[in-house]
């Protein structure tokens, strides 16, 4: 079957700053897509490219076939697809009822105000204006707006942005019935966890270019390196054979050890050697590769950006 | 039908959420043209009372008119683009030309509304009189209306931010007000000042308005300028339709 989504070699430049470098994927039908990346790694601008909001300098896009730079083929995926994007904004003197009429008329569709409401956590904040809601219940207001009219493919730009605990659970909810009807969704975030919990496939984006692709669990697989048991042991002593379960750094009592071994069963081997030894455990952590150990070792970054540090008083 | 159902919701939800609920927007567009009537009706003296009012009553109109393209449709497209919400729209099956025309049509019923306003504040306070013939009174302000709003497009397509389209929309209305026969009329500057100011669009639609609403004149006289009028709405839409940017 044809793919949902096919984008060529999208390049993107403004004067001399280039946004998105040569990006290539395809997202199939039913998939939940991730671009995962930094802030400014160039995900919107890829994102915005696919609903032309965006032309791309060069390169193509094709989302159910049709390129959305060209006006003929936008105006026929407007009903087809659904947008949440971070840059929008609804008048602040609306009500959320009122806007989800509007909508629904926009899209000529029955509105039915109140399950719409339901789906995003708002029942109850029909009469609330845009203007006195959160930005986490606004971002929901916006998710309920891109999918009144029950479209094939749904666009989030960092869906999750702004949103609280509650927030965050609608959300992936949502995402997961999305999934369950066989809709195709691509999201663009910088949260790990969201990406690793909610996408099929992820592209990891940097500096405008796709520099891995896969599921999450074969990137963890495949870049999230060795697991890893950490303890601190007062009178420890490195012996065979736990010498050889991995490659062991310690600090004073502090060790850890990384291990292509189950970790679970180090960890018990360790535990029965302290205690066998007559050193004393302290503090004792397991750590599995996830997702975000996949991402340093793709980038060689960490997705947060490093927060500017304060002078030293 | 969809179109039109389209049309008369968004024009509907313009006119409550820019207009209903927004007090300081009612007090400029209703309370303002009201009190300047009342103010300069009294304090200046164009002859009596009621012949001041009868010059002032088609001249806040045609401000009216003026700032309605110029600031009510201009400048709030620029509003409109920097808030993201054009881009939003951009995205939904809406037509973007019915957007536009929802604008057009919110800010046309607003100006209907501050003209009976205006008229009947006249009729009942002073005892001035609309004695031309309603057909042809409607038809210049239609196309007074048409005039502005297509310059007022321009200002929102070529210019960037809100903030400077809000600006080139007042530094250009209220001057304007001033100086195209709307508040003071043009013999009370020098000819040549005069001669020249009614090259404006402005003043050759506040005063064709003026003379067929108030004065009974026949539309035919004024169709020099009712041709200038037709040209430059024409050419302002041309550059506003090459310019305009809905994200």
């Amino acid at each position: 079957m044809e793919a949902a989504i096919d984008v060529v070699d999208l390049r993107k430049r403004y004067g001399d700053v280039v946004a998105v470098a040569g990006i290539s994927f395809d997202v199939q039908r039913g998939t939940i897509f991730g671009l995962l990346g930094r802030n400014g790694a160039g995900k919107t601008t890829t994102l915005e490219s696919c609903i032309g909001l965006i032309k791309p300098t060069s390169g193509s896009v094709r989302v159910l076939g049709l390129d959305p730079s060209k006006r003929g083929d936008l105006a026929r995926l407007r009903r087809r697809f659904g947008v949440q994007l971070q840059a929008t904004s609804l008048p602040e003197k609306a009500k959320v009822r009122e806007l989800l009429e509007v909508y629904a008329a926009y899209y000529g569709v029955k509105s039915d105000v109140e399950a719409s409401a339901q789906r995003v956590g708002l029942e109850g904040k029909l009469d609330r204006f845009v203007g006195k809601m959160s930005g986490g219940e606004k971002q929901r207001l916006g998710l309920a707006l891109a999918l009144q009219h029950d479209p094939e493919v749904i666009f989030l730009d960092e869906p999750s942005a702004g949103m609280d605990a509650y927030g965050r659970r609608v959300l992936w909810a949502e995402i997961d019935r999305l999934r369950d009807s066989g809709k195709t969704v691509v999201l663009t975030t910088h949260y790990i966890e969201e990406a690793e919990r909610l996408c099929d496939e992820i592209c990891v984006v940097q500096r405008g270019k796709v520099i891995a692709r896969d599921t999450p669990t074969a990137l963890i697989e495949r870049f999230g390196g060795g697991a890893s048991v950490t303890f601190s042991a007062r009178g420890f002593r490195l012996e065979a054979p736990l010498s050889g379960a991995g490659v062991w750094t310690h600090d004073g009592d502090r060790w850890t050890v990384v291990t292509d071994r189950e970790p679970g069963l180090l960890l018990a081997e360790i535990v029965t050697y302290a205690n066998a030894s007559g050193s004393v455990i302290d503090a004792l952590d397991l750590h599995r590769p996830g997702l975000e150990d996949a991402f340093l070792a793709i980038t060689g970054e960490t997705i947060e950006e490093p927060a500017d540090e304060e002078p030293a008083a | 039908m969809t179109t039109l159902r389209m049309l008369a919701v968004q024009t509907r939800m313009n006119f409550i959420w820019y207009f209903w609920r927004d007090g300081e927007m009612i007090f400029w567009s209703l309370a303002i043209p009201l009190f300047f009537l009342f103010v300069f009706s009294y304090a200046l003296g164009y002859g009596s009372t009621k012949q001041t009012s009868t010059f002032l009553v088609p001249g806040l109109i045609g401000a009216q008119v003026l700032s309605s393209g110029f600031w009510g449709v201009g400048a709030q497209l620029a509003t409109f683009r920097e808030q993201k919400v054009l881009r939003r729209i951009y995205l939904t099956p809406l037509p973007p030309w019915v957007f536009f025309a929802s604008l057009v049509l919110y800010r046309m019923t607003l100006l209907a509304v501050q003209a009976i306003l205006l008229v009947a504040a006249g009729r009942f306070v002073f005892g001035v009189h609309v004695i031309g013939n309603p057909a042809a009174v409607v038809f210049i302000l239609l196309l007074g209306a048409a005039t502005f709003v297509a310059l007022g497009s321009v200002i929102g397509a070529v210019v960037k931010t809100a903030e400077s389209a809000n600006n080139v929309a007042s530094v250009l209305t209220v001057p304007l007000a001033f100086l195209s026969d709307a508040y003071i009329p043009l013999d009370r500057f020098p000819p040549q000042v005069a001669g020249a100011l009614r090259l404006l669009p402005s003043t050759q639609f506040i005063d064709a308005f003026r003379g067929i609403a108030m004065h009974g004149i026949p539309l035919a006289v004024f169709s020099g300028w009712i041709l200038a009028l037709g040209c430059w709405t024409v050419a302002a839409t041309v550059i506003s339709a090459r310019y305009f940017r809905w994200v």
